[in-house]
Protein backbone atom coordinates (compact mmCIF):
# COMPACT_ATOMS: atom_id res chain seq x y z
CA UNK A 1 0.00 0.00 0.00
CA UNK A 2 1.09 3.35 -0.68
CA UNK A 3 1.96 5.75 2.34
CA UNK A 4 0.25 8.70 2.62
CA UNK A 5 1.49 11.96 0.77
CA UNK A 6 4.28 14.19 2.03
CA UNK A 7 2.88 17.78 2.20
CA UNK A 8 4.17 18.64 -0.96
CA UNK A 9 6.57 22.31 -1.70
CA UNK A 10 4.26 25.22 -2.50
CA UNK A 11 5.67 26.37 -6.45
CA UNK A 12 4.54 29.93 -6.87
CA UNK A 13 1.44 28.74 -9.00
CA UNK A 14 0.70 27.15 -5.48
CA UNK A 15 0.67 30.30 -3.55
CA UNK A 16 -0.77 32.43 -5.68
CA UNK A 17 -4.01 30.11 -5.51
CA UNK A 18 -3.75 29.91 -1.73
CA UNK A 19 -3.40 34.24 -1.90
CA UNK A 20 -6.64 34.07 -3.59
CA UNK A 21 -8.14 31.53 -2.10
CA UNK A 22 -7.76 33.21 0.94
CA UNK A 23 -9.55 36.07 -0.06
CA UNK A 24 -12.49 33.95 -1.56
CA UNK A 25 -12.30 31.98 2.04
CA UNK A 26 -12.74 35.60 3.86
CA UNK A 27 -15.87 36.44 1.70
CA UNK A 28 -17.57 33.24 1.82
CA UNK A 29 -21.20 33.42 3.01
CA UNK A 30 -21.16 31.95 6.38
CA UNK A 31 -24.02 29.25 5.04
CA UNK A 32 -20.59 27.81 3.13
CA UNK A 33 -18.84 27.40 6.49
CA UNK A 34 -21.81 25.39 8.12
CA UNK A 35 -21.58 21.94 6.46
CA UNK A 36 -21.28 19.67 9.33
CA UNK A 37 -17.46 18.11 10.23
CA UNK A 38 -18.60 14.24 10.66
CA UNK A 39 -16.02 12.15 12.91
CA UNK A 40 -15.92 8.88 11.77
CA UNK A 41 -13.47 5.99 11.83
CA UNK A 42 -14.97 4.67 8.65
CA UNK A 43 -12.99 3.20 5.77
CA UNK A 44 -14.13 5.22 2.46
CA UNK A 45 -12.65 4.02 -0.78
CA UNK A 46 -13.15 5.70 -4.07
CA UNK A 47 -12.40 3.60 -7.16
CA UNK A 48 -11.23 6.39 -9.70
CA UNK A 49 -9.26 9.32 -9.17
CA UNK A 50 -10.68 11.20 -12.37
CA UNK A 51 -13.29 14.07 -12.39
CA UNK A 52 -15.86 12.11 -10.25
CA UNK A 53 -12.82 10.00 -7.94
CA UNK A 54 -10.56 13.36 -7.13
CA UNK A 55 -13.69 15.45 -6.11
CA UNK A 56 -14.92 13.26 -4.24
CA UNK A 57 -11.68 12.34 -2.55
CA UNK A 58 -11.19 16.04 -1.30
CA UNK A 59 -14.69 16.49 -0.28
CA UNK A 60 -14.48 13.78 1.78
CA UNK A 61 -11.50 14.85 3.11
CA UNK A 62 -12.85 18.20 3.74
CA UNK A 63 -15.97 17.12 5.19
CA UNK A 64 -15.31 14.13 7.21
CA UNK A 65 -12.79 13.59 10.35
CA UNK A 66 -10.70 11.08 11.45
CA UNK A 67 -11.89 8.79 7.97
CA UNK A 68 -9.56 6.51 6.35
CA UNK A 69 -10.15 7.68 2.86
CA UNK A 70 -7.85 5.31 -0.26
CA UNK A 71 -8.26 6.39 -3.61
CA UNK A 72 -7.08 3.43 -5.82
CA UNK A 73 -6.11 5.36 -9.06
CA UNK A 74 -3.35 3.87 -11.52
CA UNK A 75 -2.18 7.10 -13.51
CA UNK A 76 -0.06 9.80 -12.45
CA UNK A 77 -1.39 12.30 -14.91
CA UNK A 78 -5.09 13.78 -15.05
CA UNK A 79 -6.50 14.27 -18.45
CA UNK A 80 -8.97 17.18 -19.14
CA UNK A 81 -11.21 15.56 -21.39
CA UNK A 82 -13.63 18.08 -22.06
CA UNK A 83 -10.88 19.78 -24.00
CA UNK A 84 -9.78 16.90 -26.25
CA UNK A 85 -12.59 17.79 -28.82
CA UNK A 86 -10.65 21.63 -28.80
CA UNK A 87 -7.43 19.45 -29.24
CA UNK A 88 -9.21 17.10 -32.06
CA UNK A 89 -10.36 20.34 -34.13
CA UNK A 90 -6.63 21.82 -34.41
CA UNK A 91 -7.75 24.62 -31.83
CA UNK A 92 -5.41 23.20 -28.53
CA UNK A 93 -2.38 21.15 -28.09
CA UNK A 94 -2.65 17.83 -26.04
CA UNK A 95 -0.55 18.66 -23.37
CA UNK A 96 -2.95 21.74 -22.88
CA UNK A 97 -5.28 18.95 -21.44
CA UNK A 98 -2.64 17.37 -18.87
CA UNK A 99 -2.01 17.95 -15.27
CA UNK A 100 -0.45 15.63 -12.54
CA UNK A 101 -3.09 14.24 -10.40
CA UNK A 102 -0.97 14.47 -7.20
CA UNK A 103 -1.49 18.39 -7.58
CA UNK A 104 -4.95 17.56 -6.72
CA UNK A 105 -4.77 14.88 -4.48
CA UNK A 106 -5.84 15.79 -0.98
CA UNK A 107 -3.28 15.33 1.41
CA UNK A 108 -3.69 12.46 4.34
CA UNK A 109 -5.19 10.38 1.72
CA UNK A 110 -3.97 7.00 0.98
CA UNK A 111 -3.70 6.98 -2.71
CA UNK A 112 -2.78 3.11 -4.66
CA UNK A 113 -1.35 3.71 -7.62
CA UNK A 114 -2.57 0.68 -9.85
CA UNK A 115 -5.47 -0.46 -10.83
CA UNK A 116 -8.62 -2.42 -9.39
CA UNK A 117 -9.82 -5.75 -10.74
CA UNK A 118 -12.58 -6.94 -8.57
CA UNK A 119 -15.29 -6.07 -6.68
CA UNK A 120 -16.94 -8.31 -3.89
CA UNK A 121 -19.74 -6.36 -2.54
CA UNK A 122 -21.19 -9.08 -0.34
CA UNK A 123 -17.80 -9.30 1.87
CA UNK A 124 -16.83 -5.07 1.08
CA UNK A 125 -13.82 -6.36 -0.47
CA UNK A 126 -11.47 -4.25 -3.40
CA UNK A 127 -9.19 -6.75 -5.34
CA UNK A 128 -6.39 -5.07 -6.54
CA UNK A 129 -3.90 -5.54 -9.59
CA UNK A 130 -1.03 -7.22 -7.27
CA UNK A 131 -3.82 -9.75 -6.32
CA UNK A 132 -3.67 -7.63 -2.64
CA UNK A 133 -7.07 -6.92 -1.26
CA UNK A 134 -8.86 -3.84 0.48
CA UNK A 135 -11.93 -3.83 3.00
CA UNK A 136 -14.42 -0.89 3.05
CA UNK A 137 -17.44 0.56 5.17
CA UNK A 138 -18.49 2.88 2.32
CA UNK A 139 -17.38 2.90 -1.34
CA UNK A 140 -17.49 5.18 -3.95
CA UNK A 141 -17.44 3.64 -7.51
CA UNK A 142 -16.05 6.78 -9.78
CA UNK A 143 -14.24 3.96 -12.20
CA UNK A 144 -15.18 6.19 -15.26
CA UNK A 145 -15.82 3.83 -18.30
CA UNK A 146 -14.28 1.50 -20.35
CA UNK A 147 -14.15 3.04 -24.41
CA UNK A 148 -15.06 -0.61 -26.17
CA UNK A 149 -12.79 -0.12 -29.37
CA UNK A 150 -13.12 -3.80 -29.94
CA UNK A 151 -16.74 -3.95 -30.45
CA UNK A 152 -16.50 -2.27 -33.74
CA UNK A 153 -14.77 -5.23 -36.19
CA UNK A 154 -11.63 -4.27 -37.43
CA UNK A 155 -11.11 -1.25 -35.45
CA UNK A 156 -8.18 -0.57 -32.57
CA UNK A 157 -7.03 2.73 -30.99
CA UNK A 158 -3.72 1.82 -32.98
CA UNK A 159 -5.15 2.87 -36.20
CA UNK A 160 -6.25 6.42 -34.73
CA UNK A 161 -4.78 8.95 -37.15
CA UNK A 162 -4.16 6.57 -39.96
CA UNK A 163 -6.34 5.23 -42.69
CA UNK A 164 -8.59 8.32 -42.59
CA UNK A 165 -9.65 7.03 -38.92
CA UNK A 166 -10.29 9.20 -36.32
CA UNK A 167 -11.40 9.23 -33.00
CA UNK A 168 -11.35 11.96 -30.18
CA UNK A 169 -12.29 9.45 -27.35
CA UNK A 170 -8.81 7.48 -26.92
CA UNK A 171 -6.77 10.08 -25.64
CA UNK A 172 -5.29 13.30 -25.73
CA UNK A 173 -2.60 12.13 -28.38
CA UNK A 174 -4.71 10.14 -30.41
CA UNK A 175 -7.34 13.68 -30.43
CA UNK A 176 -4.18 14.77 -31.95
CA UNK A 177 -3.68 12.65 -34.70
CA UNK A 178 -7.56 12.93 -35.16
CA UNK A 179 -6.70 16.71 -35.89
CA UNK A 180 -3.90 15.24 -38.22
CA UNK A 181 -6.18 12.65 -40.38
CA UNK A 182 -8.49 15.41 -40.97
CA UNK A 183 -5.48 17.72 -42.03
CA UNK A 184 -4.71 14.66 -44.14
CA UNK A 185 -8.38 14.56 -45.69
CA UNK A 186 -8.43 18.48 -46.47
CA UNK A 187 -5.21 18.15 -48.31
CA UNK A 188 -7.04 15.86 -50.66
CA UNK A 189 -9.01 18.83 -51.28
CA UNK A 190 -12.39 16.67 -51.19
CA UNK A 191 -14.33 13.47 -50.62
CA UNK A 192 -16.24 11.33 -48.10
CA UNK A 193 -16.42 12.00 -44.34
CA UNK A 194 -18.52 9.95 -42.21
CA UNK A 195 -19.52 10.66 -38.28
CA UNK A 196 -20.60 7.91 -36.42
CA UNK A 197 -22.30 6.92 -32.80
CA UNK A 198 -22.21 3.48 -31.24
CA UNK A 199 -25.58 1.57 -29.95
CA UNK A 200 -24.26 2.14 -26.57
CA UNK A 201 -24.95 5.40 -24.12
CA UNK A 202 -21.99 7.67 -24.14
CA UNK A 203 -19.30 10.09 -22.13
CA UNK A 204 -20.03 13.40 -23.81
CA UNK A 205 -22.76 12.97 -25.70
CA UNK A 206 -22.27 16.60 -28.06
CA UNK A 207 -18.58 15.29 -28.76
CA UNK A 208 -19.93 13.33 -31.98
CA UNK A 209 -21.52 16.60 -33.34
CA UNK A 210 -19.03 18.95 -32.43
CA UNK A 211 -16.74 17.15 -34.88
CA UNK A 212 -18.67 17.21 -37.20
CA UNK A 213 -19.20 20.98 -36.74
CA UNK A 214 -15.45 21.82 -35.94
CA UNK A 215 -14.42 19.20 -39.44
CA UNK A 216 -17.15 21.18 -41.22
CA UNK A 217 -15.85 24.41 -39.58
CA UNK A 218 -12.14 23.32 -41.74
CA UNK A 219 -13.58 22.77 -44.59
CA UNK A 220 -15.06 25.87 -44.84
CA UNK A 221 -11.61 27.72 -44.91
CA UNK A 222 -10.90 25.77 -47.62
CA UNK A 223 -13.44 27.29 -49.60
CA UNK A 224 -14.29 23.91 -51.42
CA UNK A 225 -17.58 22.97 -49.10
CA UNK A 226 -19.33 21.91 -52.06
CA UNK A 227 -16.21 18.80 -52.67
CA UNK A 228 -16.56 17.34 -49.19
CA UNK A 229 -19.47 15.21 -48.33
CA UNK A 230 -20.45 14.78 -44.34
CA UNK A 231 -22.94 12.18 -43.27
CA UNK A 232 -23.36 11.55 -39.37
CA UNK A 233 -24.57 8.14 -38.61
CA UNK A 234 -26.76 7.62 -35.24
CA UNK A 235 -28.76 4.40 -33.76
CA UNK A 236 -31.25 6.72 -32.25
CA UNK A 237 -33.93 8.67 -33.76
CA UNK A 238 -32.76 11.45 -32.03
CA UNK A 239 -29.75 13.59 -32.45
CA UNK A 240 -29.47 15.43 -28.54
CA UNK A 241 -31.54 14.39 -25.09
CA UNK A 242 -32.30 17.92 -25.07
CA UNK A 243 -35.55 18.41 -27.12
CA UNK A 244 -34.90 22.18 -28.38
CA UNK A 245 -31.63 21.46 -28.87
CA UNK A 246 -32.46 18.27 -30.95
CA UNK A 247 -34.94 19.91 -33.13
CA UNK A 248 -32.53 22.50 -33.74
CA UNK A 249 -29.42 20.15 -34.66
CA UNK A 250 -32.01 18.43 -36.97
CA UNK A 251 -32.39 21.45 -38.78
CA UNK A 252 -29.11 22.94 -38.65
CA UNK A 253 -27.43 19.46 -40.43
CA UNK A 254 -30.30 19.53 -42.78
CA UNK A 255 -29.30 23.48 -43.66
CA UNK A 256 -25.27 22.63 -43.51
CA UNK A 257 -26.18 19.56 -45.90
CA UNK A 258 -24.62 17.30 -43.16
CA UNK A 259 -26.65 13.82 -44.20
CA UNK A 260 -28.53 12.11 -41.41
CA UNK A 261 -28.86 8.65 -40.83
CA UNK A 262 -30.69 7.47 -38.17
CA UNK A 263 -31.22 3.46 -37.32
CA UNK A 264 -27.59 3.09 -37.64
CA UNK A 265 -24.37 1.90 -35.96
CA UNK A 266 -20.75 1.22 -37.04
CA UNK A 267 -19.88 -2.47 -36.59
CA UNK A 268 -17.05 -2.81 -38.62
CA UNK A 269 -14.15 -1.49 -40.07
CA UNK A 270 -11.70 -2.23 -43.08
CA UNK A 271 -9.06 0.49 -42.69
CA UNK A 272 -6.77 -0.66 -45.66
CA UNK A 273 -9.79 -0.58 -48.17
CA UNK A 274 -11.16 2.29 -45.73
CA UNK A 275 -14.63 0.79 -45.90
CA UNK A 276 -17.01 0.97 -43.28
CA UNK A 277 -19.84 -1.35 -42.34
CA UNK A 278 -23.19 -0.22 -40.83
CA UNK A 279 -25.46 -2.42 -39.12
CA UNK A 280 -29.30 -0.99 -39.33
CA UNK A 281 -32.51 -1.65 -36.88
CA UNK A 282 -33.43 -4.48 -38.93
CA UNK A 283 -29.97 -6.28 -38.77
CA UNK A 284 -28.63 -5.90 -41.72
CA UNK A 285 -25.58 -4.43 -42.91
CA UNK A 286 -24.27 -1.34 -45.41
CA UNK A 287 -20.91 -0.56 -46.29
CA UNK A 288 -19.67 3.03 -46.94
CA UNK A 289 -16.62 4.28 -48.85
CA UNK A 290 -14.78 6.91 -46.70
CA UNK A 291 -12.05 9.10 -46.94
CA UNK A 292 -12.47 9.82 -42.75
CA UNK A 293 -13.60 8.23 -40.22
CA UNK A 294 -14.63 10.04 -36.72
CA UNK A 295 -14.95 6.87 -34.70
CA UNK A 296 -17.16 6.83 -31.42
CA UNK A 297 -16.61 3.33 -29.64
CA UNK A 298 -19.29 1.70 -27.82
CA UNK A 299 -18.81 2.31 -23.68
CA UNK A 300 -19.36 0.49 -20.64
CA UNK A 301 -18.80 0.09 -17.02
CA UNK A 302 -14.99 -1.26 -16.42
CA UNK A 303 -15.47 -5.36 -17.21
CA UNK A 304 -14.15 -5.50 -13.30
CA UNK A 305 -17.45 -3.67 -12.54
CA UNK A 306 -19.60 -5.33 -15.37
CA UNK A 307 -18.39 -8.88 -13.50
CA UNK A 308 -19.19 -7.91 -9.89
CA UNK A 309 -22.47 -7.70 -8.09
CA UNK A 310 -22.68 -3.52 -8.57
CA UNK A 311 -23.71 -4.06 -11.84
CA UNK A 312 -27.77 -2.96 -12.83
CA UNK A 313 -29.03 -6.58 -13.03
CA UNK A 314 -32.59 -4.89 -15.15
CA UNK A 315 -34.09 -2.53 -17.23
CA UNK A 316 -31.58 -0.39 -19.08
CA UNK A 317 -28.48 -0.45 -17.97
CA UNK A 318 -28.70 -4.12 -16.97
CA UNK A 319 -25.11 -5.28 -17.66
CA UNK A 320 -23.41 -2.41 -18.58
CA UNK A 321 -23.85 0.32 -15.93
CA UNK A 322 -23.60 0.41 -12.22
CA UNK A 323 -26.91 0.12 -10.59
CA UNK A 324 -27.35 3.83 -9.22
CA UNK A 325 -29.94 5.56 -7.71
CA UNK A 326 -30.14 8.60 -10.22
CA UNK A 327 -31.36 11.24 -7.63
CA UNK A 328 -29.34 10.24 -4.17
CA UNK A 329 -26.40 8.36 -6.15
CA UNK A 330 -26.73 5.51 -3.70
CA UNK A 331 -26.40 2.07 -4.90
CA UNK A 332 -30.00 0.15 -5.49
CA UNK A 333 -28.83 -2.71 -3.64
CA UNK A 334 -25.81 -1.89 -1.66
CA UNK A 335 -26.53 1.05 0.30
CA UNK A 336 -23.07 1.77 1.94
CA UNK A 337 -21.91 1.94 -2.03
CA UNK A 338 -22.42 5.31 -4.23
CA UNK A 339 -22.03 5.24 -7.51
CA UNK A 340 -20.49 9.25 -9.64
CA UNK A 341 -19.74 10.21 -13.12
CA UNK A 342 -20.15 8.14 -15.99
CA UNK A 343 -19.96 4.76 -14.95
CA UNK A 344 -23.52 5.51 -13.50
CA UNK A 345 -26.65 4.33 -15.17
CA UNK A 346 -28.57 7.01 -15.68
CA UNK A 347 -30.52 8.46 -19.12
CA UNK A 348 -27.81 11.06 -19.10
CA UNK A 349 -24.65 13.01 -17.10
CA UNK A 350 -21.77 11.16 -18.47
CA UNK A 351 -20.00 14.92 -18.88
CA UNK A 352 -17.59 16.74 -16.07
CA UNK A 353 -20.62 19.26 -15.54
CA UNK A 354 -22.77 16.37 -14.31
CA UNK A 355 -19.67 15.32 -11.55
CA UNK A 356 -20.04 19.12 -10.61
CA UNK A 357 -23.68 18.60 -9.64
CA UNK A 358 -23.36 15.23 -8.49
CA UNK A 359 -20.32 15.73 -6.02
CA UNK A 360 -22.22 18.00 -3.23
CA UNK A 361 -25.00 15.22 -3.78
CA UNK A 362 -22.95 12.08 -2.80
CA UNK A 363 -21.00 13.87 -0.03
CA UNK A 364 -24.08 14.89 1.53
CA UNK A 365 -25.52 11.66 1.28
CA UNK A 366 -22.27 9.68 2.62
CA UNK A 367 -22.12 11.95 5.41
CA UNK A 368 -25.90 11.24 6.27
CA UNK A 369 -25.18 7.79 5.97
CA UNK A 370 -22.58 7.56 8.42
CA UNK A 371 -24.88 9.44 10.95
CA UNK A 372 -27.41 7.03 10.21
CA UNK A 373 -29.74 9.91 8.78
CA UNK A 374 -32.15 9.68 5.76
CA UNK A 375 -30.11 10.72 2.68
CA UNK A 376 -31.14 14.42 2.27
CA UNK A 377 -29.56 15.33 -0.92
CA UNK A 378 -31.00 14.54 -4.43
CA UNK A 379 -29.26 14.98 -7.90
CA UNK A 380 -31.70 17.28 -10.07
CA UNK A 381 -30.03 15.75 -13.53
CA UNK A 382 -27.83 18.91 -14.13
CA UNK A 383 -25.87 18.18 -16.80
CA UNK A 384 -24.21 20.82 -19.19
CA UNK A 385 -22.80 20.68 -22.92
CA UNK A 386 -20.89 23.67 -24.52
CA UNK A 387 -22.60 22.55 -28.23
CA UNK A 388 -19.69 23.83 -30.49
CA UNK A 389 -21.47 24.43 -33.86
CA UNK A 390 -18.37 26.15 -35.66
CA UNK A 391 -14.81 26.59 -34.55
CA UNK A 392 -15.29 29.87 -32.23
CA UNK A 393 -18.70 30.02 -31.43
CA UNK A 394 -20.93 27.17 -29.30
CA UNK A 395 -23.79 27.00 -27.23
CA UNK A 396 -23.97 26.35 -23.68
CA UNK A 397 -26.60 23.94 -23.13
CA UNK A 398 -27.85 22.94 -19.20
CA UNK A 399 -30.31 21.26 -18.53
CA UNK A 400 -31.33 18.59 -16.22
CA UNK A 401 -34.30 15.57 -15.93
CA UNK A 402 -37.29 17.75 -14.72
CA UNK A 403 -39.78 19.08 -17.00
CA UNK A 404 -38.64 17.40 -20.33
CA UNK A 405 -35.03 18.05 -19.66
CA UNK A 406 -36.29 22.08 -19.54
CA UNK A 407 -32.63 24.35 -20.10
CA UNK A 408 -31.58 25.20 -16.46
CA UNK A 409 -29.16 28.16 -17.27
CA UNK A 410 -25.86 29.09 -14.94
CA UNK A 411 -25.65 32.11 -16.38
CA UNK A 412 -28.83 34.98 -17.13
CA UNK A 413 -26.90 36.59 -19.90
CA UNK A 414 -26.26 33.16 -22.04
CA UNK A 415 -29.61 32.24 -23.62
CA UNK A 416 -28.75 28.44 -24.76
CA UNK A 417 -30.73 29.04 -27.66
CA UNK A 418 -27.98 31.09 -28.95
CA UNK A 419 -24.65 30.59 -30.75
CA UNK A 420 -22.20 32.90 -29.12
CA UNK A 421 -19.11 33.98 -28.87
CA UNK A 422 -19.19 34.37 -25.13
CA UNK A 423 -20.03 30.62 -24.77
CA UNK A 424 -17.10 29.46 -26.96
CA UNK A 425 -14.92 31.86 -24.77
CA UNK A 426 -16.43 30.41 -22.01
CA UNK A 427 -15.35 26.79 -23.38
CA UNK A 428 -12.06 27.45 -24.36
CA UNK A 429 -10.54 29.44 -21.50
CA UNK A 430 -12.93 29.57 -17.82
CA UNK A 431 -14.56 25.92 -17.72
CA UNK A 432 -10.81 24.34 -17.69
CA UNK A 433 -9.98 26.25 -14.57
CA UNK A 434 -13.82 25.65 -13.25
CA UNK A 435 -13.24 21.90 -13.63
CA UNK A 436 -9.70 22.17 -11.83
CA UNK A 437 -11.27 23.84 -9.10
CA UNK A 438 -14.55 21.09 -8.82
CA UNK A 439 -11.35 18.76 -8.82
CA UNK A 440 -10.85 20.55 -5.40
CA UNK A 441 -14.12 20.26 -4.40
CA UNK A 442 -14.36 24.24 -4.41
CA UNK A 443 -17.38 24.65 -6.52
CA UNK B 1 -25.74 26.08 -11.91
CA UNK B 2 -25.16 28.26 -9.11
CA UNK B 3 -21.85 29.63 -8.04
CA UNK B 4 -20.82 30.95 -5.00
CA UNK B 5 -18.50 34.01 -4.67
CA UNK B 6 -15.88 31.69 -2.99
CA UNK B 7 -16.79 29.35 -5.72
CA UNK B 8 -15.76 32.30 -8.46
CA UNK B 9 -12.64 32.93 -6.48
CA UNK B 10 -11.82 29.32 -6.65
CA UNK B 11 -12.42 29.31 -10.76
CA UNK B 12 -10.21 32.84 -11.05
CA UNK B 13 -7.24 31.00 -8.77
CA UNK B 14 -6.79 28.85 -11.95
CA UNK B 15 -8.06 31.30 -14.44
CA UNK B 16 -5.35 33.64 -13.90
CA UNK B 17 -2.00 32.63 -13.67
CA UNK B 18 -1.22 31.56 -16.72
CA UNK B 19 -2.22 35.39 -17.83
CA UNK B 20 -0.40 36.92 -14.88
CA UNK B 21 2.67 38.00 -16.61
CA UNK B 22 0.98 39.51 -19.55
CA UNK B 23 -1.70 41.49 -17.07
CA UNK B 24 1.48 42.44 -14.65
CA UNK B 25 3.84 43.86 -17.73
CA UNK B 26 0.79 45.78 -18.82
CA UNK B 27 -0.05 47.14 -14.84
CA UNK B 28 3.38 48.03 -14.98
CA UNK B 29 3.66 49.83 -18.53
CA UNK B 30 0.79 52.21 -16.86
CA UNK B 31 2.32 52.76 -14.14
CA UNK B 32 5.84 53.56 -15.26
CA UNK B 33 4.04 55.66 -17.50
CA UNK B 34 1.78 57.58 -15.53
CA UNK B 35 4.32 58.11 -12.57
CA UNK B 36 7.62 59.09 -14.82
CA UNK B 37 4.86 61.58 -16.86
CA UNK B 38 4.04 63.11 -13.24
CA UNK B 39 7.20 63.09 -11.92
CA UNK B 40 7.79 65.46 -14.76
CA UNK B 41 4.90 67.43 -13.98
CA UNK B 42 2.42 65.78 -16.47
CA UNK B 43 -0.80 66.32 -15.12
CA UNK B 44 -4.31 64.13 -16.96
CA UNK B 45 -6.26 67.32 -17.13
CA UNK B 46 -4.28 69.58 -18.04
CA UNK B 47 -2.34 68.30 -21.01
CA UNK B 48 -4.34 67.74 -24.72
CA UNK B 49 -2.39 65.31 -26.90
CA UNK B 50 -4.70 64.34 -29.68
CA UNK B 51 -2.29 61.81 -31.56
CA UNK B 52 -2.96 59.70 -28.15
CA UNK B 53 -6.22 59.87 -28.68
CA UNK B 54 -6.41 58.99 -32.13
CA UNK B 55 -4.33 55.73 -31.23
CA UNK B 56 -6.06 54.93 -28.14
CA UNK B 57 -9.08 54.67 -30.82
CA UNK B 58 -7.49 53.04 -33.11
CA UNK B 59 -6.32 50.59 -30.67
CA UNK B 60 -9.55 49.98 -29.12
CA UNK B 61 -11.11 49.72 -32.44
CA UNK B 62 -9.04 47.04 -33.69
CA UNK B 63 -9.70 44.81 -31.06
CA UNK B 64 -12.97 44.18 -32.71
CA UNK B 65 -10.69 42.36 -35.30
CA UNK B 66 -8.17 40.68 -32.90
CA UNK B 67 -9.44 39.69 -29.87
CA UNK B 68 -12.41 37.05 -31.34
CA UNK B 69 -9.39 36.11 -33.32
CA UNK B 70 -6.77 35.47 -30.81
CA UNK B 71 -9.71 33.16 -29.03
CA UNK B 72 -9.76 31.15 -32.39
CA UNK B 73 -13.16 33.14 -33.30
CA UNK B 74 -13.84 35.96 -35.93
CA UNK B 75 -15.62 39.11 -35.60
CA UNK B 76 -18.07 37.34 -38.00
CA UNK B 77 -19.30 34.73 -34.97
CA UNK B 78 -19.76 37.78 -32.47
CA UNK B 79 -23.74 37.40 -32.71
CA UNK B 80 -25.34 37.96 -29.44
CA UNK B 81 -26.35 40.57 -27.12
CA UNK B 82 -23.78 39.27 -24.76
CA UNK B 83 -21.26 38.80 -27.69
CA UNK B 84 -21.26 42.66 -28.28
CA UNK B 85 -21.08 43.71 -25.23
CA UNK B 86 -18.48 41.75 -23.81
CA UNK B 87 -16.56 42.48 -26.87
CA UNK B 88 -17.54 46.47 -27.13
CA UNK B 89 -15.98 46.15 -22.99
CA UNK B 90 -12.89 44.72 -23.99
CA UNK B 91 -12.52 47.42 -27.12
CA UNK B 92 -13.41 50.64 -24.25
CA UNK B 93 -10.88 48.82 -21.75
CA UNK B 94 -8.11 48.51 -24.60
CA UNK B 95 -8.57 52.01 -25.55
CA UNK B 96 -8.52 53.13 -21.90
CA UNK B 97 -5.47 51.66 -21.05
CA UNK B 98 -3.79 52.94 -24.10
CA UNK B 99 -4.91 56.25 -24.21
CA UNK B 100 -3.13 55.95 -20.01
CA UNK B 101 0.23 54.83 -21.03
CA UNK B 102 0.49 56.98 -24.45
CA UNK B 103 -1.20 60.38 -22.98
CA UNK B 104 2.15 60.70 -20.42
CA UNK B 105 4.42 58.94 -23.04
CA UNK B 106 3.17 61.86 -25.47
CA UNK B 107 4.11 64.44 -22.70
CA UNK B 108 7.16 62.93 -21.95
CA UNK B 109 8.64 63.30 -25.25
CA UNK B 110 6.89 66.42 -26.54
CA UNK B 111 7.14 68.13 -23.44
CA UNK B 112 4.48 70.73 -21.68
CA UNK B 113 3.49 71.83 -25.11
CA UNK B 114 0.00 71.10 -24.94
CA UNK B 115 -0.71 72.49 -21.64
Amino acid sequence: MTPPLESPRLDRRQLLKLSIGAGAAALMPLSGLQANTVSTRARIVILGGGAAGMSMANRLAMRLSGARITVVEPRETHHYQPGWTLVASGVWQPDRTLRLNADFMPRGIDWIRQPAVGVDADERRITLADASTLTYDILVVATGLQLNYHRIEGMSTDLIGNHGIGSVYAGPQEAARTSDAIDKWLAIGGGQGLFTNPQTAIKCAGAPIKMAFTTQSRIKITGNRDDFALDYFTPSDGMFSQPWINDFLKQRFDRDNIARHHGQYLSAIDPQARQAEFTGRDGNTETRDYDFIHVVPPMSAPDFVKASDLIAKEGAFAGEWLDTDIYTMQHNRYPEVFGIGDVIGAPINKTAASVKAQAPVVEENIAAFLEDKPLPARHNGYTSCPLITDIGTAMLVEFGYDNDMAFMPSFSFIDPKEESWAAWVLKDYMLQPAYYAMLEGRV
Amino acid sequence: MNFTLAGIFAVLSHAIPPFLPLILAILALLVLAQLIGRLRGYRLTDYRCLPAGIAALLAGLSTLWWLPMLTYSRLGLVATLTDWAALIAAALGVALITWLVLHPLSYLVRGPRGQ
